[in-house]
Order: structure tokens, then C-alpha cells, then sequence
């Protein structure tokens, strides 16, 4: 136990009255996990990052450029955002590109299970890096997210196909436009 | 005896049930504990006490404090009372709905208890500086937010003082008592910062926000809290019903409203039943149940623990108290240990000697080759005016390319100084860890002297 | 199908004020609340701090006995007085600031002293949900104790001193439907599953499923379809063994769909089923807490007098020995799971139908013998609120205060083999009790002028108690002279701690909902460390 009562005539500094050397504002808690997250980042090949910002490691892009599956040769973009609550609570990552994907809506929601309800404080950026690209080699039409594409995936996979080659070329699915994304 | 009684002042009969405590010697004591009349002057006259946080628990932490003899408490919450608060927080009336909390509740806590000098400060906690924090002898926090817990934790890790042996200087310590409280559950813990368990060595034991999976939102929902969480998460954004500026706010009656009702046509859809305009409210604010016994409970511990900090007059509690008041009392009390790699308090500041002249380059290739460090690539940032500063990060390409000039400059150049820390994160090490620069003279100059 | 709502309907005031705490015990708990009128005898710090959080739930009414006059010590510690209140009335002052917290409560002061009430008037009693005493000497204990025990109204005796407390509840007999266990059991009666369940599980066939709809069937049909599988190999019996539930695991293994390469493809109601295995396929049981109850001679001799909840046990074993075939009704709630919405929605409707019916049957039944009797009707909607709770009722028949003061053989032999332990929380409950007799032979609390020279005294009141129940005296003498050094000083911290508990237990039994302490509490602030005993 530490002795405190030791403290007991001793009055406290006055409110803003500064230490000798002065005080450097610390890092929090977040920053220095995501400082360490990302300097150990091993990206796959087909992944890279861009830091609108070098000092702000907090907000940040994550292109993917699938080399095989339906989504070869596009290029997409997913945002994140570190929260001061991180690693206790998950980064929010949106896709910024639009894609015909299972997986992903139109409002660029992503459904992967560590981004939300399987979030775990020993998860690094690297899994949902990994996590995200598994998503383009596997698109999963169990638990959809874009219905339409599910039910396709499932039950006519070349018009699936088709239909993702339409999208990354940049043109219309059914009633939706998507922007042209390829490499 | 009995007739003595009657002429000791007012004021010493006021406290006289304490004075019993501080003032007599028992068998259970601490060994270091001297009774004396001077422990009670130091608690009213001297000892300051933070409260963090003037809802259900800071209310009765004011309460409590101030009847156990400590009067110059300060009290920091930035918000103001709703009428949900009322069936807690009781130093607050219908009439003072809008007003600020810290001032409301110390308003009330001087007017009530004489000599109480209580303090308030309406502002967030992220809004005083480390000078403001550090006047404190001790720091109570009734909070319900992990975000601030853990901002304060790391603010008190910061006001530690590590002597040139890297020993802690223990009167750099701020003891926290902290207490949370949940429905009929409750703990409170007793941290002293950078000897025994702090916040983040214990984040595992808060519960994560619970969640659901966006597809099973977006596709299967089965619960009324699916069709609720899918009209927050997927068809605000979508319809904007506010225009696109303007975010859902939990505490607008119209959004409520206006959320409550698509959730009920698309529960309605789905054949799934129970949607309520009080589990709408529940999901978007993420409430949580609250009443007055369990905050009376959990506040008065961390009094006591205050208390027994401020006395030495008792053994502090070692160092977690859980308690569940759901079926009958029930308290279990733990050693929550210390993780020794915890981000926040096992980051006792090394110290890297370096020129005045040196450029960054210098600091890159010691952490590389110093036998002390060793390190395989460090990522070396600052924080320079509060502000985060990547220096270098070699691993990262596009940072790379972007900080590589920075280690041909001078390292004042770059704003760091002598005293200064900077920040490095290898894989060598478990956490990203703080390096003190010690500037070394030149040694011609040094043996000139 | 229910009616569309009104746009955005509004809340009441009251529901906003009370919002976080009608998420815990609900509208009707609420009621119950705001129809319990509470006695506090002696506004000491405690006593107030205990109506404190009952006044700011909102309980009906609160009286406050107290015949004592307002001290300077009363003034230290005790928030609900000011200085102004010195001299004046004790209870009158601290009703005055304690109803002030909320404007929807009732409060009376009485200024008589408790013994004189029981002398002129004992039926004023009559009228409290709870009453609570603190700071009460030892006579007036028993005497007041005994009182309520005959005119059963439950009483809740508190104490605190120095860094000690404690509280006793005492109840002739409380019933609890809603106990809110934290792990509740499901009943999903895969074992004798009712007709239209019945129907459902066997309109499936796994392996004819598309891949699609094989990972949304709910996780109750693939374990119904794995045991049925089994049954047919094993004599139609149950699983019950380990052995055997593995069996069932591996089975379900099978049932998995096998991807390209033959390997097993990952699907969460599979995963789910599998997790299920060692709870779900638990036997559908009258549990024996229940069956006690329910053949208790309470249950079975009704009179115009007897309680709903016993009417409603009487019911619910007509129900379980006729059309329940030895089982309680459905609880009708069905766990959250891996599901398509039309799946998971079309077995909770199956389970919520059943319980309906039967819970329709026990009401037909409550009707019979309410008007058998000629007693107050009971609502559909208790009967209802009874059947879903039917595999968690609770009932604590308690003993009175009187029996634990004097002793008798059970409450001493009890006491004994906690100190022989020892146990030093039964320790703190022997020297609270050394103190009360203490301050009943010397007019003061022990220590209260000049502790050292009480140590003996006390220490003569402890030997007797110990004595009473046949155990050594105490090796060393610590305790008694701790409890001198308190010298019956009142800590506001630790009464406020004790306040808090105490008006969580007084909630508890005014709304009959979670279980309260059986039946006492010591609480050591030094130590931080609680009990609970049963005396």
C-alpha cells in the first residue's frame, strides 16, 4: 500500500501551475495500439494503403486490386476510421467504391463478421485486411447483404459473373449505376 | 467525560462519529496509521478529491464525500439534466431540467452540508489539462462511458514521475477509485496508477457493445431489435428523413418517432412482433437500466475507499468489488492483476541519449543497433502541441515516402527537444512504447568544465 | 396482428422520469410501487438514506416514526437534516427533506416513540408494505419483531456501526413469479413436443434442403432431426449419457453439406446445434421446486383467505396433473438463433400459440375456483404472467427475529458452525448483537466516552451471547475492541451503502419481483467483504 497520508500536509500544486520541463501532451491508448497496428501491417500484394494525412494514422484508405476470382482486375477502396474507443471497439471501414458484390450494399455497408458482432480487442487492421480481400475471392451468398447478387450467385453463377464484369466496367445492374473501377 | 462532551464546539460535535474513526487506534488498522485530530484537518483543509461525473453515481459521491469530512471537492461533467435523471439523481428537481449537472449538484451539496466548498466544472474531461488533474489528491469516477474512463487512465499514467533508475516516484501517483453501474449490477475498483492494475490492463471485463450481424439485419431478421437496428443502421442513412445533414439523434422525440415507426412496418412485414417505442429509444441510445439503490450501493464502496486512501485509517479494498443485487446481495472481491504488457501503465519511459546536433537518421540506426533496443523497423511518431506527428514508418510504403526526408533533418528541426519522447512501435516489442531524448553534451565541452 | 400505432406517440412524464428503472421491473412493477406505503422507525443517516432511493423510484408513501430530537452528530452525518434542523423533531425535518426529492410521494411523520404505539395502537402497522427500523434497542427489537410477525407485515431491522452493518428481512412468507434468473432455462419440449410442434419439426427433411435454406433452418429442427435419427438405432429411448450425446454431435456432423473437396462447409445453425447438444436435449421436467409448491398444503387447502399466488398454484396443478401430462405449461419463448425470418418467426409463433392455450386452460380453471370461493377475481393477464414464469416461481417462508434473539436449538447450531469455522462475518454478527445488549445494560454504545475501559464490559456481552449457544469464547479480543473503538459512531459511507441495499431489498418485496436476501446481510466495510445467513 502506498502511503498517501504522507501527502497529508502537503498541499497539491495550484491548479496550472506547470512542472519543471514542461508537459508533452501523451498519446492515447488508441493511437499508440494503432501506431503499433499498423507499422506490423503485412499487406498482401494485392493490398495497399494511403494516408490522406502521415500524421493522422487514425484515417485511412485500403485498395484492394483482386488478382483472381469474379472481382480480377477492379480496384477498390475501403475507408477506416479508428475510434478513440479502439481496439475496444472495431474500426468503422465503409466501401467507397460501388460494387456488385453479396457482401457489400450500395451505401458501401460491408457485412464481415469481425467488423461487427465477432469485433475482438486482439484483432489487428491486418485481419480485417484479410478478412476484406477473402471477401472478394469468396463472396458469400449465405448471409447477403445485396440480396439480388446473393440470390444470383446462387442460382445462375455466369450471369453473376457477367454481371460483376458489367459493374467494374462501369454501367448499369438492374436499376443501379456503378462507376467504372477497373485497374 | 460525559460533561467535556458538552463544551467541545459545534463544529467538533458535527463530526464526531468520524472522529472516532481518525482519532482512536484499533487492532485492524494500518500499521502506518497514526490516530490523530490532524487526519480530519487534513481531509477538510487540505485534501482535494475529483469526482468525475455528476449523474447517478457522482450525486452520491458528492453526498458521500462531503459527509466524510472532505470539503474541497471538485466535480467535472460536461452535461446537462434530463428528466430521465431524475429518478436517481438526487441532488436535481424538475426545475433544474437543462441545467448544467456539476453545477447544479454542487449548488445543492453546499447549500446542504456547512463548510462544504465543492467546485464545479461544466466541460468534458478531455477539456482540462494535466496541470488541472494534477492539483488532486485523489480521483473518484462515476462514469458510464469506456471512451472517458480510458482517456483519464491515460491521463493519470502520464502525471507519473519515473526517477532516473526508472523507479516509479510514488508521489507522483493519483490513486482512482472507480465504480460503475449497470441495472441491479455494480463494481468498484481501486487503482493506483502504475502499481497496480489500471483500466486498460482490464478491458477485457467491460462487455462489448452488443451487436448484430449486418446481414442478418439487412436480410433475416428475427428479433425486434434487428428491425430497429436496420432502420438506424442502413435506411436512415438511405432516406436522409432530416435532409443529409443532419444524423440520427437518440434524445429527438421525431427521430424516435419517425425510426419507431419504420421499424414497425418492417417488423410488421416480417410477422415479427414487439416492437416498442421504449425498446426503439433502448436501441439507439444503447440505455442502460439505472436506479438509485445500486448507484447508492457502488458510490458509498468508493467513498469508503476514498476514505480509507485519504486516513490511512484502513487496508484498501485488493482491488475489484463486483456486486449483483438481482437475487438477494451478493459482492466478490478480486486481485485484478496487472497485465505486463498493458499499453497504458507498463510503459515506464526509456531514455535514448542523443547529440543536440543529431538528425533522425541518428535516432534510427540507435534503435537499430543500441543493444538496449534492437529493433527490426521501428515506426517512430510524436506528439508535438497536442498534436500526433508520424516522424518515420518504414513499413507502411506510402508513409514511407513521405517521411523519408525527415531523417536527413535535424531532429530540433523537426520539433523534438531535450526532454522530449517520441514514440516507437517495432516488432520487438508488445506495445508501441514512449522514448525519453536525453540530449548529451559534447564530451570535449564536458571535460573542459 | 396488431393495430398500426400512432405516429410517434409521446411519452407520459412519468414514463420518461422513470424510464431507466421501468427497463428493469416493468409498468406493472411500477404499480406495485406506487401502491406500497413504507415505515422507516428512526431517521438516523441510514433510515434516510434508505427512503432516499425509495422516495426517488417513486413508492406510494413513506411514514417516518421518530420521537428523537435533531444533535449536532445527527447533522454530521445524516444529508436529509440542515443545521436549522437542530433541536426540532428528528422525523419531521427528514421527511420534509427526503419528500422534497420527489413530489409524487406521500409522507407522514408520527412522533411517538415505537414502544408507546405498540402499547396504544399496534394496528397502525397494519397499513405498511415494509416496515423499517434502524438504531432500535434490543426490547423494542423483539417486541416490535414479534408484532409484525403476527400481523404479518414483512420488516427489514438495520444496523450500522463503525465500518459494520447489517440488515435482517423479516417475512412470513413471500412468493416471487418473477425472479428474473440470469440464466433462465429454455423449454422447448424437443422430447414430447406438442401437435402442432410436432408437425412443424416433421415437414422438414435436411437432406432435401437447398444450400441456402440448409443454413437457415433454426438449430431446434436440425437437433430434433438428429435425435430422431438415433432413436431409430437405439430403441426409440432418449439420450441422455454422455456417450450418447456425442453420438447426436456426430450425427449432425453428417448432416453438414460437404463442399468440393468433400470437406465440411461452415454454417452458423449447424455450429449452433452442435453448441446445444449438452442443454437442449435436457428431459422435460416438473422441476422439484415447483412440485413442492405446488402439492404444498397451502396450494391444496384453499380458503377464501388464501393468496392469489396460492389459487394460482392450485390451478397450475390441476393443469400439470390433466392436460399438462405431468408438465407445466409452455413457456412460449423462444431463444434468439441463426434463422431465416420465416422459419424462426413460424416455430416462435408454434411455441407462443401453445402457451397461450394453456396458459387459457389454467385461467378457465382460476376462474373455477375463484368462484368456488367467492375471493377476488384474478386477471387473465396475472395468470398469464404466472404460466410464463411457471418453471422459475419462488417462494422463502422466513423465521421471525423473536426465534433468532432467544436462540432456539436450530438458530444457535446454526450460529455455532460458523464460528467454529470460523467465520469472521458471523464473528461481525455476534459483536452488532454484543453492542445491542451492551447499550441495553449500560445506556450507551460500547466506547462511545473512552473505548479501553469498555473492552471488558463488552467482552462479559459477548461471553453471554456465546454462552446462550453453547461455543468457546472468541480467542483473541480484536472484534470487541474494534467495536469499541467504533464506539456506535454512525459512518455515513457505510450507511450509505447499507441505505442503498436496504431500499433495493424493500423494492424487491413491495413489488414482488427478484428474489431478496434470505434473510440476513452483515456487511463489513474494513474488508470490503459480505454475507448472507439464513438464521
Amino acid at each position: 500500500m502506498i502511503k498517501l497520508f504522507s501527502l497529508k500536509q502537503q498541499k497539491k500544486d495550484e491548479e496550472g501551475s506547470a512542472r519543471a520541463g514542461g508537459s508533452q501532451k501523451k498519446a492515447s491508448a488508441a493511437q499508440l495500439r494503432i501506431t503499433k497496428d499498423l507499422n506490423e501491417l503485412n499487406l498482401p500484394k494485392t493490398c495497399s494503403t494511403e494516408f490522406p494525412d502521415p500524421d493522422d494514422l487514425l484515417n485511412f484508405k485500403l485498395i484492394i486490386c483482386p488478382d483472381e476470382g469474379f472481382y480480377r482486375g477492379g480496384r477498390f477502396v475501403f475507408s477506416f476510421k479508428v475510434g478513440p474507443n479502439y481496439p475496444h471497439e472495431p474500426p468503422k471501414v465503409k466501401c467507397e467504391t460501388a460494387v456488385y458484390h453479396p457482401n457489400i450494399d450500395l451505401e458501401g455497408n460491408v457485412c464481415l463478421n469481425i467488423l461487427r458482432e465477432d469485433w475482438k480487442p486482439v484483432l489487428t487492421v491486418n485481419s480485417i485486411v484479410y478478412g476484406l480481400q477473402y471477401l472478394f475471392l469468396e463472396p458469400n451468398p449465405e448471409d447477403p447483404l445485396n440480396k439480388e447478387a446473393a440470390d444470383e450467385l446462387q442460382s445462375n453463377r455466369r450471369l453473376f459473373e457477367q454481371h460483376v464484369q458489367r459493374a467494374m466496367r462501369g454501367g448499369y445492374v438492374g436499376a443501379s449505376y456503378f462507376e467504372r473501377c477497373l485497374k | 467525560m460525559a460533561t467535556t462532551e458538552t463544551h467541545v464546539p459545534e463544529q467538533q460535535r458535527r463530526w464526531h462519529n468520524i472522529r472516532k474513526l481518525l482519532e482512536r487506534s484499533g487492532p485492524f488498522c494500518h500499521p502506518d496509521f497514526e490516530p490523530s485530530p490532524d487526519i480530519l484537518d487534513f481531509l477538510m483543509e487540505s485534501c482535494k478529491i475529483l469526482v468525475v461525473g455528476a449523474g447517478g453515481l457522482g450525486c452520491e459521491l458528492l453526498k458521500d464525500l462531503a459527509l466524510m469530512g472532505f470539503k474541497k471537492n471538485h466535480i467535472v461533467d460536461m452535461d446537462t439534466i434530463e428528466l430521465s435523471n431524475l429518478n436517481r439523481q438526487f441532488l436535481f428537481r424538475k426545475s433544474d431540467i437543462g441545467s448544467s449537472k456539476a453545477k447544479c449538484a454542487v449548488d445543492f451539496v453546499n447549500k446542504r452540508v456547512p463548510g462544504c466548498e465543492a467546485v464545479a466544472h461544466h466541460c468534458a474531461i478531455q477539456d482540462l489539462d494535466e496541470g488541472f488533474y494534477r492539483q488532486f489528491h485523489i480521483i473518484v469516477c462515476g462514469l458510464d462511458s469506456i471512451v472517458a474512463r480510458r482517456w483519464l487512465n491515460g491521463m493519470l499514467m502520464n502525471l507519473l514521475q519515473y526517477n532516473d533508475d526508472r523507479s516509479l516516484d510514488q508521489s507522483s501517483v493519483i490513486p482512482l477509485v472507480d465504480g460503475g453501474t449497470e441495472g441491479f449490477k455494480g463494481n468498484a475498483r481501486v487503482i493506483l496508477p502504475g502499481l497496480s492494475a489500471c483500466i486498460e490492463c482490464t478491458l477485457d471485463l467491460y462487455p462489448p457493445q452488443k451487436t448484430f450481424p449486418l446481414c442478418t439485419i439487412a436480410n433475416t431478421p428475427r428479433l425486434p431489435e434487428h428491425c430497429i437496428e436496420y432502420v438506424k443502421v442502413i435506411q436512415w442513412p438511405k432516406e436522409n428523413p432530416w435532409g443529409s445533414s443532419t444524423p440520427l439523434d437518440g434524445d429527438d422525440p421525431q427521430h424516435v418517432g419517425w425510426v419507431f415507426e419504420k421499424a414497425q412496418e418492417r417488423a410488421m412485414k416480417h410477422g415479427i412482433t414487439s416492437v416498442t417505442y421504449r425498446l426503439t429509444q433502448g436501441v439507439l441510445k444503447n440505455i442502460i437500466p439505472a436506479v438509485a439503490s445500486t448507484n447508492a450501493a457502488i458510490a458509498a464502496t468508493c467513498a469508503t475507499e476514498v476514505f480509507k486512501l485519504a486516513s490511512s485509517c484502513c487496508t484498501n479494498m485488493n482491488n475489484y468489488m463486483v456486486l449483483n443485487m438481482a437475487d438477494g446481495v451478493y459482492t466478490y472481491t478480486f486481485n485484478a492483476e496487472r497485465k505486463p504488457d498493458c499499453v497504458a501503465c507498463s510503459n515506464t519511459t526509456r531514455v535514448l541519449d542523443v547529440e543536440p546536433g543529431a538528425i533522425l537518421m541518428d535516432i534510427y540506426e540507435k534503435l537499430k543497433e543500441d543493444t538496449g533496443f534492437l529493433m527490426k523497423n521501428p515506426g517512430i511518431t510524436t506528439v508535438i502541441n497536442g498534436r500526433n506527428k508520424t516522424l518515420y514508418m518504414p513499413s507502411i510504403k506510402s508513409i514511407e515516402e513521405r517521411t523519408r526526408d525527415n531523417l536527413k533533418k535535424k531532429i530540433t528541426d523537426l520539433g523534438l527537444y531535450n526532454g522530449g519522447e517520441i514514440l516507437v512501435a517495432d516488432i520487438t516489442t508488445p506495445n508501441t512504447i514512449s522514448i525519453k531524448l536525453k540530449f548529451i553534451e559534447n564530451t570535449d565541452v564536458e571535460m573542459s568544465r | 396482428m396488431a393495430s398500426p400505432s400512432p405516429k410517434s406517440p409521446e411519452q407520459s412524464e412519468k414514463n420518461k422520469q422513470y424510464d431507466r428503472q421501468l427497463r428493469l421491473w416493468g409498468d406493472h412493477g411500477q404499480t406495485a410501487l406506487e401502491n406500497g406505503h413504507i415505515c422507516l422507525i428512526n431517521a438516523t443517516a441510514l433510515g434516510t438514506e434508505i427512503l432516499k432511493s425509495i422516495v426517488l423510484p417513486g413508492v406510494g408513501a413513506v411514514t417516518i416514526v421518530d420521537d428523537n430530537i435533531v444533535s449536532d452528530e445527527d447533522i454530521g452525518s445524516n444529508f436529509f437534516l440542515e443545521c436549522s434542523s437542530k433541536n426540532l423533531n428528528r422525523g419531521s425535518e427528514a421527511l420534509r427533506l427526503v419528500i422534497e426529492l420527489n413530489p409524487a410521494v406521500q409522507g407522514y411523520a408520527v412522533q411517538e416513540p415505537t414502544d408507546q404505539i405498540l402499547l396504544d395502537n399496534p394496528d397502525f402497522f397494519k397499513k405498511f408494505s415494509v416496515v423499517i427500523a434502524t438504531s432500535l434497542s434490543e426490547k423494542t427489537i423483539q417486541n416490535l419483531s414479534n408484532h409484525l410477525w403476527e400481523i404479518n407485515v414483512p420488516f427489514i431491522l438495520c444496523r450500522s456501526v463503525g465500518f459494520l452493518g447489517s440488515f435482517r428481512i423479516q417475512l412470513k412468507e413471500h412468493a416471487i413469479v418473477e425472479s428474473h434468473p440470469d440464466n433462465e432455462q429454455h423449454d422447448l419440449r424437443l422430447d414430447v413436443p406438442f401437435q402442432t410442434l410436432f408437425d412443424y419439426l416433421n415437414s422438414f427433411d435436411i437432406d432435401s434442403l437447398d444450400l441456402k435454406d440448409h443454413g437457415h433452418i433454426p438449430w431446434i429442427v436440425i437437433l430434433y432431426k438428429a435425435v430422431q435419427k438415433w432413436k431409430i438405432s437405439n430403441s426409440n429411448r432418449w439420450p441422455m449419457s454422455r456417450k450418447e450425446k456425442n453420438e447426436i454431435k456426430a450425427i449432425i456432423d453428417q448432416f453438414k453439406r460437404l463442399d468440393d473437396n468433400g470437406m465440411p462447409i461452415y454454417e452458423e445453425n449447424f455450429e449452433e446445434a452442435l453448441r446445444a447438444v449438452n442443454t437442449a436435449l435436457i428431459p422435460t421436467f416438473l422441476p422439484v421446486k415447483i412440485q413442492e409448491l405446488l402439492y404444498s398444503s397451502s396450494a391444496i387447502n384453499l380458503t377464501k383467505e388464501s393468496s392469489p399466488f396460492w389459487i394460482l398454484c392450485s390451478a397450475l396443478r390441476t393443469f400439470v396433473e390433466a392436460e399438462g401430462k405431468g408438465k407445466l405449461p409452455v413457456r412460449g419463448t423462444l431463444p434468439d438463433m441463426t434463422a431465416s425470418t420465416d422459419h424462426y418467426v413460424a416455430l416462435q409463433n408454434i411455441y407462443r400459440n401453445q402457451a397461450a392455450i394453456d396458459s387459457e386452460i389454467v385461467y378457465r380453471k382460476v376462474q373455477e375456483i375463484v368462484t368456488q370461493l367467492h375471493c377476488d377475481h384474478i386477471s387473465e393477464s396475472e395468470v398469464k404472467l404466472f404460466c410464463r414464469h411457471a418453471h422459475d416461481l419462488h417462494l422463502i417462508k422466513g423465521s421471525s427475529i423473536v426465534g433468532e434473539y432467544q436462540f432456539n436449538n436450530t438458530v444457535s447450531s446454526y450460529i455455532a458452525r460458523f464460528l467454529e469455522e470460523p467465520d469472521v462475518m458471523m464473528v461481525h454478527y455476534i459483536l452488532l448483537r454484543a453492542a445491542e445488549m451492551f447499550r441495553s445494560e449500560h445506556c450507551r454504545a460500547p466506547g462511545e466516552w473512552e473505548p479501553e475501559s469498555d473492552i471488558s464490559k463488552l467482552k462479559t456481552c459477548v461471553s453471554k451471547l456465546l454462552t446462550d449457544i453453547s461455543c468457546t469464547p472468541f480467542p483473541k479480543d480484536d472484534h470487541i475492541h474494534e467495536m469499541c473503538r467504533y464506539g456506535g459512531a454512525e459512518i455515513h459511507s457505510v450507511s450509505a451503502f447499507l441505505g442503498g441495499c436496504v431500499a433495493h431489498e424493500a423494492i424487491k418485496i413491495v413489488t414482488k419481483q427478484y428474489k431478496p436476501v434470505n434473510n440476513t446481510f452483515i456487511y463489513d466495510g474494513a474488508s470490503t467483504n459480505t454475507a448472507t445467513f439464513t438464521f
